[in-house]
């Protein structure tokens, strides 16, 4: 049994929450919790996207008083990997992007046919 | 040089700035749109040029003014320049062509197109994983937006599963890309390749995620629900976009990944390749949706495209050539079918019987069609023979036959709709409206695939030896198709005259009889056609094309040139056949036995080039590699032609119900092109070589049983060009049969046969034809007591039905005699038997078209009819000279024959003294017996006109009715069902055992398709589900529990 | 019911695939990679404070200037996804008044969420936040506004001119980054400044005020696209 530190945790509710969008994504009929399902998968993805630039014991990555008092103003051995916590707000903005867009499908989907059920929108199909 | 990255720039400093600039209307906007990407095609273009012609080295790009992997960079090389030419030419055609639609969504609408094509090109060109990402999310939603482009709820349908299927995807791949970096400490493709990435701790894994992410952006089967709606539902001009913009930019991703992602990969993609081809071509078949049919079709040859991907390694320096002229084939043609289908607006396939009221745009629709299957002069063409060549050679046959079998299912739907579309009814169909911006893209796209085609031959050795002088003069009878009919035949044949006069002296004599069958003849079949009138639009190109097609097989001296000549033959005479009435099944059926036969012929050639170092075609002399199955697919590719049992049933319909000039062009001559090719197979087996005697014994039953059945069904038939056609299919079994003995008599008694039929078959189609014209029926029992008025086309018919039973003094004889020393020499006398027996059911129907056609009553409307036209007189009656000649010294060409056999097949077994040939059965001199019977002839005719001439002559009128009206007229016709006896006799004989085979095969492939499709359900959570699934059995089956 | 196992069945699969990606990780104690770069030269070669914003800004710029993308393609597509036919841009509705406690809460925050955001973007490279923070941070005061008086009239032509002239403005300081420094979206187009001042960091702060003010514009047009396609309905 692995040392349940942090990282691991995190990590683990990362995935967790994932799972949980997948099993929103293809078990819910109305659009909007589709949505709700996916912005969950999104959060889920996030997390672990800065979990695994979690390094144990370090601080933030910004070079200030906090981080030169560290270690000998040795920036490396003081801080967590940034890299993750730049991607993750590249994700989240993209994530904003799909959810607002998907919204706005849905509010049209709505007023085609007053419906937001999913399996409603099957007018091609085979 | 401009660097790329200003594809960037431009592209974003034009989309920001619109927000302010739209005040100047949606014109100003749409026209700077179109001039950012004007620019950025400019800007490949000049890498490609470099790349090209000069000496220009990959080129990296550095964002942030660092050094990469710190810092973002892009790769500008050979590859990425083509692909990025080629997605913002496209964008820049399809900018042109939807600047209506978009400039009706307003500015928005235009930069949402813009941004699309440059996030296009940085997915192209960038180095860096996360990057990658980001790119494809902007693309992805600028499609997801696009869509709209089209209104509707069947467009927000399917945009919002669009949405839903993309968004899984590209959570998976994030999860990857992000693991990547965790286990590599960086994001850059070139560091993934250094560090090889798949041998850290759970690389495998995190390659799986951003493979199989990138995979499914390709849309494998039957993943790809959610991209059949986006074809379907969107824009058709925007469709174009995703074909072939969106999808060429994934391959490149897919092949960009591939470099890091292990060798072991390559198998897994090429497997799921062929199942997207072959899943997605087979359901293709049962769409009546056009745009959702071009959908299966673009989605089954990315496929391809993967399955060519994953045997790089194997294919090696073959791969981009191949690549790429499948890749551009179908980028063109499909941005080509999907804009028509914009302009068409026809969305159900019968629908687009319309798009023939604007012929041009039949042309335009053809040469798309015929570019996706791949024929020449297509890059396709060459890029097929190339694949399947080095995937023979490399041992993968399976492979081969699976993608041969995915690509007829492609030519089923598609011929089916060409063929809708040039023959189902469209009176009542509204004309559709042309734009000009809509057209020009069109235009250029189709002119592309022209010119793509003929640079692609010219790339490699042996495909720039091909002759395209014939081509081009069908390129030239396109272009002059606007004059009259009189002025393009005589051009036709001229050329054809021409042709032949240059084309001779190369020639040695055993292709020389066929090149004066397939062009002699052709001029002589020609000439009837001065008896139209009009322009007969269409009709010259097309029936030079089968020529051009035919002097290309005889004058082939590789495979590829073969194969080439086999193609434009396959095409043209398809056209040919679908130009008759009531012709479309039989020309589908044509078109898919070609096919098939093609393709068989493909995989033997493929087969034969084995361990040899040439693909010249004396390589089906010595095959080495599983000899006896390579000729086992050349017989049966070249007996599809030769219409022989089992593979037969296209011909009846496709000669019964072709034009009359064009019936003798399809019988007459062009069944000799299979007749050639078994003939080259039988030479290449040798005479000697017994392990191939199981071959040519099962094809002498072959012939035989096509002879009998062959003329069994003549017998039945009731129109007269049926008759004839089936009475072909019988006389090709006599020559199959004679050939497969393999010995001096029986190819004497072929050949022989070979010239018999091509004389007499044309006689008699073109004269029959030629009544026909006049008398406006096929049916027999709608003619009689022509000879009254039509003398000449009677006495042509007799001689020609004399000629063909084969009795004395007439040249069937000649053919007859040889062939019955042979089977006694070769002992197969129960095959021998049964010809013998097809000779006498000759006789059954032969007798029909004199007593039918010609003798008993005259019909009341027929009874001002004309004589048969001069200008089917004039080659009639040259052929009957040819009949006479050869009758009468029949040495004159048989022993010539006899040289060219003899060293194939050594002449111990006859022997010729004067005009006397003797065997060890007797002897025969042609012309005494033709002497002496003409002499009999006379004697008795004299004795009969001098014991008649007393007699009372019965005048047509003489006749009492009982004052009964029959309710069917015909059958009071003496010659109606007059071998109702005989069919009671024979009945099981007839049963079209063959037919309900192939239709039995049709059904189960259809069912197959329908039931199959039904997993496309309409719901976007089934496609989520599918996709999931998708991951989930990839991954269980590559990385295992 | 089997439809039910089946997605049982599919979700047990995943979370079986994700318990081997779960493995995969162990946990880190020091930096590798282009992280240890990152770390050890960001602050001389890049010279902002937070290494994240030198990430984001700088080396990863090209990401952001996607991100940036991404934003104007959603408003752009929502723009003319959710417009609206002439009649109804012209009909208004009358929505009802809201709480006495919003308004007023809405005047008195409103000028201090915009002074927030305005302060977290210019401030990107020296303390957490930036460019997307601060634009989500104004876009909200913007929400808020909505929220007060759904009557209120948002003026497009600011937010389009805003967007607009940042937008481009963000492309054309990249391009002096080809002109002036090493390469599109280099930052030390200027000198780079006293480290750990306001003015320091060489171009980032410009490029996250653009980036601050286009984002803050993006979003509260979107903002203003949903609350007027109410008049469809």
């Amino acid at each position: 049994m692995e040392q349940l530190d942090l990282g691991h945790i995190s990590l683990a509710i990362g995935f967790l929450l994932i799972l949980i969008g997948f099993w929103g994504l293809l078990t819910q009929k109305n659009i909007i919790k589709i949505i709700v399902a996916f912005t969950i998968l999104d959060t889920g993805i996030n997390i672990l996207i800065v979990s695994l630039g979690y390094i144990v014991g370090k601080t933030a990555p910004i070079v200030d008083n906090s981080v030169e008092q560290l270690e000998n103003h040795n920036v490396v051995n003081s801080i967590v990997d940034p890299v993750p916590q730049a991607l993750v707000l590249t994700a989240i903005v993209i994530g904003f992007g799909v959810t607002a867009l998907m919204l706005a499908y849905a509010m049209k989907l709505f007023n085609a046919k007053k419906t937001l059920e999913i399996n409603k929108f099957n007018d091609l199909k085979w | 040089m401009v660097t790329p990255i200003f594809i960037v720039a431009i592209a974003l400093g034009v989309g920001f700035s619109i927000g302010v600039l739209n005040k100047l209307g949606k014109n100003f906007t749409g026209g700077l749109v179109l001039a950012a990407i004007t620019f950025m095609t400019f800007i490949s273009y000049q890498w490609f040029y470099a790349f090209t012609f000069g000496e220009q080295t990959p080129t990296y790009v550095y964002t942030a003014g660092f050094k990469p992997p710190f810092s973002i960079n892009l790769l500008m090389g050979q590859y990425e320049a083509i692909i990025t030419l080629m997605i913002n030419s496209i964008g820049l055609l399809g900018g042109i062509y939807m600047f209506n639609s978009l400039k009706e969504r307003g500015s928005n609408a235009q930069v949402v197109y813009l941004i699309l094509i440059m996030a296009l090109n940085v997915i192209v060109m960038t180095r860096d994983v996360f990057n990658l990402f980001v790119f494809l999310e902007i693309s992805s939603i600028a499609i997801a937006g696009l869509i709209l482009l089209e209104k509707g709820t069947r467009s927000m349908g399917a945009g919002f599963k669009y949405v839903l299927a993309t968004s899984i995807i590209s959570s998976i791949l994030l999860i990857g890309i992000i693991f990547s970096y965790f286990i590599t400490g960086t994001l850059n493709v070139d560091d993934f390749i250094s560090l090889s990435i798949s041998t850290y701790k759970g690389g495998a894994i995190v390659v799986f995620l951003i493979m199989i992410a990138v995979i499914l952006e390709l849309k494998p089967f039957p993943a790809n629900g959610w991209g059949l709606d986006v074809y379907e539902g969107s824009d058709p001009g925007f469709s174009a976009i995703i074909s072939g913009a969106s999808a060429t930019a994934s391959l490149y991703v897919l092949y960009k990944i591939m470099a890091f992602a292990g060798v072991e990969w390559n198998y897994y993609i090429s497997l799921i390749g062929i199942v997207t081809f072959v899943g997605s071509n087979l359901l293709g078949i049962k769409q009546e949706n056009t745009r959702r049919m071009l959908g299966y079709s673009s989605i089954g040859q990315v496929g391809l495209l993967m399955v060519i991907l994953g045997f790089k390694d194997i294919l090696g320096e073959n791969t981009p050539y191949i690549f790429f002229g499948i890749l551009i084939s179908h980028y063109l043609a499909k941005a080509g079918l999907f804009w028509l289908s914009g302009i068409v607006r026809a969305k159900g396939l019968k629908e687009w019987a319309v798009i023939r009221k604007k012929p041009f745009f039949l042309f335009l629709m053809g040469t798309f069609i015929f570019a996706l299957i791949g024929f020449p002069p297509f890059p396709s063409f060459f890029a097929k023979w190339t694949l399947v060549m080095d995937l023979v050679q490399s041992g993968n046959i399976v492979w081969v036959a699976a993608i041969l079998f995915g690509s007829i299912m492609e030519a089923v739907y598609l011929f089916r709709w060409f063929g809708y579309a040039i023959k189902e009814e469209n009176k009542h169909l509204e004309d559709f409206k042309i734009e000009i911006h809509k057209i020009i893209p069109v235009w250029i796209v189709a002119i592309a695939l022209y010119g793509f085609g003929y640079f692609v031959s010219q790339l490699t050795e042996v495909s720039s030896t091909i002759n395209f002088i014939p081509f081009a003069f069908v390129i030239l009878l396109f272009a002059i198709d606007f004059l009259p009919i009189f002025v393009k035949n005589t051009v036709a044949i001229l050329g054809m005259a021409f042709y032949f006069y240059t084309i001779y002296p190369q020639l040695d004599n055993f292709r020389l009889i066929f090149e004066v069958i397939f062009i002699v003849g052709g001029i002589l079949a020609l000439i009837a056609g001065y008896a139209y009138k009009g322009k007969r639009e269409g009709f010259y190109p097309v029936a030079i094309l089968m020529y051009a097609g035919l002097t290309g097989i005889i004058e082939a001296k590789t495979t590829l040139e073969f194969f080439y000549g086999w193609e434009l033959m396959t095409a043209g005479s398809y056209f040919l056949i679908i130009r008759g009435h009531r012709s479309m099944p039989h020309g589908l059926s044509y078109m898919l036995f070609s096919l098939g036969g093609a393709y068989a012929i493909l995989a033997a050639f493929g087969i034969a080039s084995v361990g040899q170092d040439s693909i010249s075609m004396s390589i089906i002399n010595n095959i080495q590699y599983i000899p006896t199955w390579a000729y086992a697919l050349l017989i049966v590719g070249f007996l599809t032609k030769t219409a022989s049992v089992g593979l037969h049933i296209w011909l009846p319909g496709a000669h019964g119900e072709a034009e009359s000039d064009v019936s003798p062009m399809v019988s007459a001559i062009l069944l000799k092109a299979g007749v050639f090719g078994v003939a080259l197979t039988l030479i290449g087996m040798g005479a000697e070589n017994n392990q191939y005697s199981v071959l040519a014994y099962t094809l002498g039953w072959i012939g035989a049983i096509t002879a009998l059945v062959g003329n069994l069904m003549a017998v039945f038939q009731e129109d007269a060009k049926r008759l004839l056609a089936y009475s072909s299919i019988g006389q090709l079994g006599y020559i199959v049969f004679g050939l497969a003995m393999m010995t001096h008599l029986g190819w004497l008694g072929g050949f022989s046969y070979v010239i018999n039929h091509f004389l007499y078959k044309a006689i008699l189609f073109l004269t029959i034809g030629a009544v026909v014209l006049r008398v406006g029926t096929h049916n027999m029992y709608e003619m009689g007591g022509l000879i009254k008025r039509m003398p000449l086309a009677f006495i042509a018919v007799l001689i020609g039905i004399i000629a063909l039973s084969g009795v004395p003094p007439l040249s069937g004889f000649t053919g007859k005699w040889l062939f019955y020393n042979a089977v006694l020499d070769k002992g197969w006398y129960l095959q021998g038997a049964i010809m013998f027996f097809s000779g006498g059911i000759a006789f059954l129907y032969l007798w029909r078209l004199i007593h039918t056609v010609f003798l008993g009553q005259l019909k009341d409307n027929h009874r001002t009819v004309k004589e048969i036209s001069i200008w089917f007189l004039i080659p009639i009656y040259t052929l009957i000279v040819g009949i006479l000649v050869y009758s009468a010294k029949p040495q004159w060409i048989l022993q010539p024959l006899a040289e060219i056999i003899a060293p194939f097949f050594p002449s111990n077994q006859l022997v010729w003294n004067g005009g006397t040939a003797i065997s060890h059965y007797g002897n025969w001199a042609g012309t005494m017996v033709m002497a002496i019977i003409g002499i009999a002839f006379l004697a008795v005719l004299g004795v009969q006109l001098i014991s008649t001439r007393k007699a009372h002559k019965v005048k047509q009128f003489d006749i009492t009715y009982a004052g009964e009206r029959p309710e069917r007229p015909e059958t009071t016709h003496v010659a109606y069902n007059v071998f109702e006896g005989l069919y009671k006799a024979m009945w099981p004989a007839t049963i079209p055992l063959v037919e309900t085979f192939w239709n039995k095969i049709t059904n189960y492939l259809h069912d197959t398709a329908g039931f199959t499709r039904r997993i496309y359900s309409g719901n976007g959570q089934a496609y989520m589900l599918h996709i999931v699934f998708f991951i989930l059995v990839t991954y269980l089956v590559i990385i295992g529990g | 019911m089997l439809k039910n196992t089946l997605i049982a069945l599919v979700i047990a699969v995943l979370a079986y695939m994700f318990y081997n990606v779960y493995n995969t990780y162990e946990t880190r104690t020091s930096l590798s990679g282009v992280a240890e770069y990152y770390a050890t030269n960001a602050a001389k070669e890049v010279g902002a404070a937070n290494i994240v914003t030198s990430i984001v800004v700088t080396y990863r710029g090209f990401d952001t200037l996607g991100e940036v993308t991404i934003l104007f393609l959603t408003a752009s597509i929502i723009s003319f996804f959710l417009k609206l036919k002439e009649e109804d841009e012209n009909k208004s509705i009358k929505h009802g008044i809201t709480s006495e406690l919003l308004i007023t809460a809405s005047q008195v925050l409103v000028p201090i969420i915009f002074l927030f955001g305005i302060y977290v973007f210019i401030n990107g490279h020296l303390t957490p936040g930036g460019g997307f923070q601060g634009g989500a941070i104004i876009a909200t005061g913007v929400a808020l506004m909505i929220m007060a008086n759904p009557n209120i009239r948002i003026n497009n032509h600011v937010i389009h001119w805003v967007e607009s002239i940042s937008g481009v403005a963000f492309v054309i300081v990249g391009l002096f980054g080809i002109v002036l420094a090493g390469g599109f979206l280099d930052n030390r187009i200027s000198g780079l400044g006293e480290f750990g001042t306001l003015f320091s960091a060489g171009a980032i702060p410009i490029i996250y005020s653009f980036i601050g003010l286009k984002v803050g514009a993006e979003i509260s047009n979107i903002l203003n696209k949903y609350q007027k396609s109410q008049k469809e309905l």
